[in-house]
């Protein structure tokens, strides 16, 4: 929530604060902000990550007081949560909320805590950017540690950022290196986080976070094999993380780029869709969708991409045998993790083409999925249904 | 067996024969369990998480307890004890490779 | 037999060139080995402790003496010279180099034999009652239903990607010798009221972590329905078994977590979608199937001399005493051969062995070998006057013992001489009973007993169906052997009981001579078998003997 009557625009606020605080010291700039009058209440959001004792114990030298924001995502490592316990002690820290996903949204959305295999913008949104909104609520700004060496998009970032014009968002060791964080906690004598002795460098949930190698950027370790880089409470200014290149569409032909030009509906917006839509409806389906629940809509689809999210979860096979059973004749595709060799498959089970991304496209060149066009030869399912 | 006194070595199947191997500390690959390196915990889920993700020349590495004796690693595990050997109902693998 | 069509022949050749390139794009890189197990594994090629495995499928257990021979020139060539019968009816090689294994799929298509969906998350090999054709107890031949179900299940394109793997069992016989109640679907066939063939359809059941006796979803499923009927439950199982944790995954948890009522609706009705697809081809494929299994012709001669050698040969008399099965033609016979000789490796013939077997069933057998999950070969169709030959054959080939059904018969999984998830071995407790009761003379008195070992809590071994199971586990960084009573693989299946703390590998054999000990003198007569005695008695006076109070101090 801003201000009751911002002065001026949070766009506004952001660009006379990097301009007033350009050269101030690290924890100058925090001391100030938090008693700046043209910034509102502030909170610090913190991981309790490999890096966080940093701004955490500079907040409790200024004011222990400060709300810090810990979000507990229900995924992550036991070792952060002990390392939480620890530092909130430790630091003398008055004010740590713990915040949550409610159980209700887990339930519904993720019962199993598998969403991360197949829609990690889904998982981060419902474990850490929509508690996180939630627990933002009546402050004005908030305090990240966000710093530029961590690369991707952070290479560009300052000190003073707006959150979608909602609220200030602050990085105060946006210039700061490697190194001037391993002093920083060297000098201090601050407690590391455990897995930092086990070579993760940046330490999120414990699914979608692995150790870094030597050479590797800091952030490497999450969401390793993907393209993914920011976790949704980040987003870059348009709303979106950074993409690899666009997907390929693979049919009995080979490679071809994408033919789709239109919008991809998802499940739960076919209950709102205009007539301009229908004209040309694309939906995307979840492997664990219920086909029957499409019913419907299954005459005005155009097309229906279903998620592999791993291509040892076959579920996404008897999805399509099911839309086909139903009496679905648009185009069916399976998007994802898909291998060459499982082509005819999903062929035979009632797809039309498959999605892969440019690094697996690399990886199976086309010449592999051509091997596999021949997918109506040798097919005793074919000999059971001869005349059907 | 594995707790924080205990050293580990790193092991797994070669690619093409399926012979189990452990990794020295050239970085190379050997039949011999006296060649492994042997690690302390952190150091040896670094190695362990490299060998993962850059070595398709073995099948499976994982983690074992080893402790040094006579100058050189040994198993802790009877089940790596019959790794560095083969089957007790035929003498075949690595005993037979011995002789 | 079944005789391979030209597509099946051209559909098994592509297979194994397929695998060959799969194979190279592992070498060369294109293939992680996260994405590659699945495949080899899916051409049965597993990585053990010690090497590479490759299990060979035997469809329900059937084997002619060509396939026989290639069997054995692939375990000389690729091989140790040896292979191992499985309890699963499937052959396994313990040794080979993964660049070789698309040569052996290769020779091994040539006699139409695969690896096709020996392991993996798929629908494995089918499985069956090894007298099929044979026995005379035997209702129908449940072969033509195997060999259909395998055509419909080879490279189910929705279901090579399963929560876990998944197995079907068919009898056609009231003596259930498929442990057909322990698989995840088991077809019995049967007729109705009306005399129409169909099947009744069990599910659910498997060993395992979590041992459950299959139930049953449908009493009478006519013969046409078959197909769409699987594809109904397997589409279920696909979608809704669970993913999340491997040991919840069999569909007996599925069964168990939502409900037999719950599964019985959702496969009815998808069951209603599945069954417009098929015109009645799939019935004209399961026509011509049948005709290849026609009875072979059997000899008219007489059987005289049989009797006249059991009278004069005390080896031949208690070799057909323990070995045979009476067949449908009462001048013939069912032999079993017993790959079980005291303190060999239960289930492992040398190639020479398997030649021996190939000649004497092309000879006396009309050509035709079957694979117990016992892991025993069988000669299904010996006439009488041909046995005294036989039995002569087969100790030239060390291949005589006679012991089928009693408790060196035993079968035991690899156990940790080769698997990797194994606790503990259970070989060398198989050598050491059957060694140990052998020099005690005593197994014709003890009679009737199956006795399983497996060495981990997959079991493998059919621990859990063993009258005697022998369960080998790890306990505090030794091996410890635990034992269960009672259970029974038959028509009337049973979960053996944990009867007590385990023994370590040197108190085992000890305490299971204490255990027979105590039968011997607990049961009614001599025609009281283990099981039956065990059934009327309960567990308290056996329990008893295991743990004499010296053996409790000692433990203590």
């Amino acid at each position: 929530m801003p201000l009751e009557n911002p002065i001026t625009s949070v766009s506004d606020r952001v660009a006379e604060l990097n301009h007033r605080y350009r050269d101030q010291d690290t924890s100058d700039v925090l001391r100030h902000a938090l008693h700046d009058p043209m910034i509102g209440p502030i909170a610090l959001v913190s991981s309790f990550g490999a890096e966080a004792v940093v701004l955490l114990h500079m907040i409790s030298a200024i004011d222990p007081t400060t709300p810090v924001i810990f979000i507990d995502t229900k995924m992550l490592f036991a070792e952060t949560l002990d390392y939480q316990l620890k530092l909130t002690q430790e630091l003398g820290l008055t004010d740590v909320r713990r915040i949550s996903p409610t159980r209700e949204a887990v339930f519904l959305r993720d019962s199993e805590n598998l969403m991360h295999l197949h829609d990690r913008d889904a998982c981060c949104a419902l474990r850490k950017s929509e508690p996180l909104e939630g627990a933002l609520a009546g402050f004005d700004a908030w305090i990240s540690g966000r710093k530029r060496f961590q690369g991707g998009q952070r290479t560009t970032l300052e000190l003073f950022e707006t959150d979608d014009d909602l609220r200030v968002k602050i990085n105060p060791l946006a210039h700061w290196s490697r190194e001037d964080v391993a002093d920083y906690i060297a000098a201090n004598n601050l407690p590391r986080h455990p897995l930092v002795a086990k070579r993760y460098r940046s330490i999120g949930c414990s699914p979608c976070t692995t150790p870094v190698g030597t050479g590797e950027n800091d952030r490497a370790g999450r969401w390793r094999d993907d393209d993914k880089i920011e976790c949704g409470i980040h987003f870059a200014s348009d709303g979106s993380a950074q993409r690899a290149p666009a997907n390929v569409i693979v049919n009995d032909e080979g490679f071809a780029p994408e033919h789709w030009r239109g919008e991809f509906s998802s499940f739960d917006d076919l209950g709102n869709i205009s007539e301009a839509q229908k004209a040309a409806l694309a939906v995307d389906l979840s492997n664990v969708a219920d086909a029957a629940a499409l019913l419907p809509w299954i005459d005005q689809i155009d097309l229906i991409r279903v998620e592999f999210p791993v291509f040892s979860d076959g579920r996404g096979f008897s999805l399509a045998r099911q839309l086909r059973l139903l009496g679905y004749q648009g185009r069916l595709r399976a998007k994802g993790h898909v291998l060459a060799d499982q082509y005819a498959m999903a062929r035979r089970s009632g797809f039309d083409e498959v999605e892969i991304d440019q690094g697996l496209a690399e990886r199976q060149p086309e010449a592999q999925w051509l091997a596999r066009a021949d997918w109506q030869a040798r097919d005793y399912q074919q000999q059971f249904h001869q005349c059907a | 067996m594995t707790n924080e006194a205990t050293a580990q070595i790193i092991t797994a199947n070669d690619l093409l024969s399926g012979e189990v191997v452990y990794l020295s500390d050239a970085g190379k690959w050997s039949p011999e369990h006296g060649d492994a390196a042997l690690l302390g915990n952190v150091q040896a889920d670094a190695r362990l998480s490299e060998v993962q993700k850059s070595d398709p020349s073995v099948v499976g590495p994982y983690l074992a307890g080893a402790t040094q004796r006579d100058d050189a690693p040994s198993p802790i595990h009877f089940r790596e004890v019959f790794r560095t050997k083969g089957p007790s109902n035929r003498f075949l693998g690595k005993q037979a490779h011995a002789v | 037999m079944y005789n391979y069509t030209m597509f099946d022949k051209d559909f098994v050749a592509n297979r194994a060139a397929q695998f060959r390139d799969q194979v190279q794009r592992r070498i060369d890189g294109s293939l992680t080995e996260d994405e590659f197990r699945p495949l080899r594994l899916m051409n049965g090629l597993y990585m053990l402790l010690h090497a590479y495995m490759l299990r060979v499928a035997i469809p329900y257990g059937t084997l002619s003496t060509a396939q026989m021979r290639a069997l054995a020139d692939v375990a000389d060539r690729w091989d140790k010279g040896y292979v191992h019968f499985s309890t699963r009816q499937n052959i396994q090689f313990h040794w080979p180099h993964l660049q070789d294994v698309p040569d052996i799929l290769e020779a091994l298509a040539k006699v139409d034999m695969h690896a096709i969906q020996s392991s993996g998350s798929c629908i494995r090999s089918i499985t069956s009652d090894h007298f099929a054709g044979a026995a005379e107890d035997e209702a129908e031949d449940p072969r033509p239903t195997a060999e259909f179900v395998r055509q419909w299940s080879t490279d189910h394109p929705e279901f090579a990607f399963l929560p876990r793997k998944f197995k079907v069992a068919v009898t056609g016989s009231k003596h259930d010798r498929a442990v057909t109640k322990l698989h995840d679907i088991g077809l019995t066939l049967v007729r109705n009221a009306t005399g129409a063939a169909g099947y009744e359809v069990s599910v659910g059941g498997g060993l395992g972590r979590t041992p459950m006796i299959g139930k049953v979803l449908r009493e009478f499923l006519p013969r046409a329905d078959l197909l769409a009927y699987l594809d109904a439950i397997l589409h279920v199982y696909n979608r809704i078994g669970r993913r999340d944790n491997k040991y919840k995954a069999r569909i007996k948890i599925t069964l168990h977590e939502n409900g037999i009522d719950e599964i019985r609706r959702q496969v009815e009705n998808n069951f209603k979608l599945q069954r417009a697809r098929f015109d009645g081809s799939d019935q004209d494929i399961f026509a011509r199937i049948e005709g290849d299994f026609e009875p072979p012709v059997f000899k008219q001669a007489s059987i005289g001399g049989y009797e006249a050698t059991r009278n004069d040969d005390p080896l031949f008399r208690s070799f057909t005493d323990t070995n045979l099965h009476p067949h449908k033609n009462t001048d013939y016979t069912i032999v079993t051969v017993s790959l079980k000789a005291h303190g060999a490796t239960p289930g492992d013939a040398s190639s020479a062995q398997m030649r021996a077997l190939a000649d004497i069933a092309q000879e006396w057998s009309h050509g035709e070998l079957r694979v117990s999950h016992e892991q025993n070969i069988i000669l299904p169709h010996v006439h009488k006057s041909d046995l005294p030959s036989v039995h002569k054959a087969l100790r030239n080939a060390g291949l005589a013992t006679a012991n089928i059904g009693l408790i060196s018969d035993l079968i035991a999984c690899p156990g940790m001489d080769y698997c990797d998830l194994a606790t503990a071995r259970s070989i060398n407790v198989a050598q050491g009973i059957a060694t140990r009761f052998d020099e005690l003379k005593l197994e014709h008195e003890i009679g009737h007993l199956k006795l399983k070992i497996s060495g981990c809590i997959n079991a493998c071994g059919h621990h859990h169906v063993g009258h005697i199971g022998i369960l080998g586990l790890e306990k505090r960084g030794v091996e410890s052997y635990q034992i269960t009573l009672g259970g029974d693989g038959t028509e009337t299946a049973a979960i053996g009981k944990i009867i007590g703390p385990g023994f370590s590998a040197d108190e085992i054999l000890p305490a299971i001579e204490r255990l027979i000990a105590a039968y011997l003198d607990l049961r009614l007569d001599a025609s009281e078998i283990f099981l039956t005695a065990f059934r009327r008695l309960g567990p308290a006076p056996f329990k008893a003997a295991i743990y004499t109070d010296e053996v409790k101090n000692h433990a203590a």
